[in-house]
């Protein structure tokens, strides 16, 4: 198994993608073999943070207690995955352009990645 | 070898506090035997649900044995919303392999009496990732919301584009004994009912229930009642969204599967069962499979395509949007409404002249997914 690599879930303000030596799929999620081809042959690289917004939801039931509207996003990366984050931008919509902050918004205060619009 | 579907069985759903999940599986039972004609000592294979509010390490055990049966193979399954017809492809091919005769496949639980909303969410939401998504504070109908807003996106729709297909399934649901919703809505109702995570709103989202669902698998039919399993499919390309590929979660690979295994084409299926947790799902898994254009779901719902007497009758129980979910049955009734439909029971609500039938059911968020081909057997 590949060592993982401290990334916002270990409170660096990082995102990684993973992309296949042989096919070139990139992914998000960890995974030791590409979905794709099945190589376990692959680079981990730092996301730039930039890309596009394709869905917001505001949040009106809540898994914890918390009475408040929660924003979530999908951003589809320029190196191509989705990732799941928070919405801090209040204007931010499918089909803008959007960059990745890592806010300490988390359990406990952790890291959790945020999206807002791209200046 | 040949497996036929023998007996069926649906409890009513709805918030109906008092029996257990245990309770509710062998209820279903019940009916599902007496629908096969067979008596509990023929059966020897079981296959049980997960139940979310029980909890067991080992359903089918807890279940035979207070069931009052021994059977030779007993084994839990859990595959979220795709358990009850993945259960069904195991008891299959137990069967066709001369395994077992008789495969009694049951689930059930009392999933709105039995445990409190804040629970229920929290249990579902780990369907989430445990570092990359749970901790964003999603929930099951919040990564739906998320498909739902990349769709209308994609597609230049507002939110209305959706509300057609629980007013369907909820027209469909009036006139069916057991659904928790019978109430007609309307496109005005689903907007204006509260938001649950944007765009999706209470009447986009179904409900929880209690209640228990089960079949019988057998090596012969029992009747002329009995139905083949002419097919089934499945694919598991993704656990979660973040892993999902847009627009390719797999539907139609396990529909593909289904299909070939049974020799037929969509052209030659009568009725459907769609898996409908979400507006949102049924639309994307009728889009995926090919049944109508990207986009337009919605639109066909509006045009009466999934009435009784539609291009594509579907859930003509009212699916889970108005029937119930009540976890691993939510899925079954889709599949025990096909066939009530092929065995031509339906009495009001008949599709006419039905022949073939196909269901598809999907775990997690489009993360398993499993189809199934039903026949009359002079059909076949």
């Amino acid at each position: 198994m590949s060592e993982p690599v401290p990334d916002w879930t270990a409170g660096e303000p990082v995102l990684f993608v993973t992309v296949c030596s042989l096919c070139g799929t990139t992914w998000y999620l960890p995974a030791e073999h590409c979905p794709v081809c099945g190589s376990g042959d692959h680079d981990v690289r730092a996301a730039r943070g930039t890309g596009l917004c394709v869905a917001v939801t505001r949040v009106h039931v809540r898994a914890d207690a918390d009475d408040g509207v929660l924003c979530l996003g999908l951003l589809e990366l320029d190196e191509g995955p989705v990732v799941m984050g928070r919405v801090h931008d209040p204007d931010l919509a499918a089909g803008d352009r959007a960059r990745i902050e890592f806010r300490t918004d988390g359990p406990d205060g952790g890291l959790l990645p945020s999206f807002a619009r791209q200046d | 070898m040949t497996a036929l579907l023998t007996g069926v069985g649906v409890t009513a759903y709805g918030r109906q506090p008092g029996p257990d999940s245990v309770d509710w599986q062998v209820q279903a039972a019940e009916l599902a035997l007496a629908d096969a004609g067979i008596e509990p000592g023929e059966v020897d294979a079981v296959l049980t649900g997960y139940s979310t509010v029980a909890g067991h390490l080992m359903p089918a055990n807890l279940f035979s044995e207070r069931f009052g049966i021994r059977p030779a193979i007993a084994f839990g399954l859990s595959v979220g919303g795709a358990t009850g017809l993945a259960m069904l492809a195991e008891a299959t091919r137990l069967v066709e392999s001369a395994a077992a005769r008789h495969v009694l496949v049951a689930a059930g639980e009392n999933r709105a009496s039995g445990q409190s909303r804040e629970t229920s969410t929290r249990i579902l939401a780990q369907v989430g990732h445990a570092r990359y998504e749970v901790p964003l504070g999603g929930t099951v109908p919040a990564y739906y919301a998320l498909l739902a807003s990349r769709y209308l996106w994609t597609f230049g729709l507002g939110p209305e584009a959706l509300a057609s297909l629980p007013v369907q399934m909820r027209a469909h649901a009036s006139r069916k004994l057991g659904a928790q919703f019978q109430k007609p809505i309307t496109v005005a109702d689903v907007l204006s009912s509260r938001p649950v995570a944007e765009p999706l709103r209470l009447l986009d989202c179904c409900p929880v229930s209690d209640g228990g669902a089960a079949f019988v698998v057998s090596a012969t039919p029992t009747s002329e009642r009995s139905l083949l399993v002419a097919g089934t499919g499945q694919a598991h390309r993704h656990q979660h969204l973040s892993a999902m590929e847009p627009g390719g979660s797999g539907a139609v690979q396990a529909a593909q599967r289904a299909l070939g295994e049974a020799e037929v084409t969509w052209e030659d299926v009568d009725v459907f069962g769609i898996y409908d947790s979400f507006s949102i799902t049924v639309a994307l898994l009728l889009e995926e499979l090919g049944l109508t254009p990207p986009g337009r779901a919605g639109a066909y719902a509006r045009a009466g395509a999934f009435e009784v007497d539609g291009r594509f009758p579907m859930n003509t129980h009212g699916g889970l949007l108005s029937y119930g979910h009540c976890g691993v049955g939510g899925g079954m009734a889709h599949l025990a409404e096909v066939a009530t439909q092929l065995r031509h029971e339906r009495g009001a609500a008949q599709v006419a002249d039905c022949e073939v039938g196909y269901v598809h059911a999907d775990g997690g968020v489009l993360s398993a997914h499993v189809g199934v081909v039903l026949k009359r057997v002079a059909t076949a």
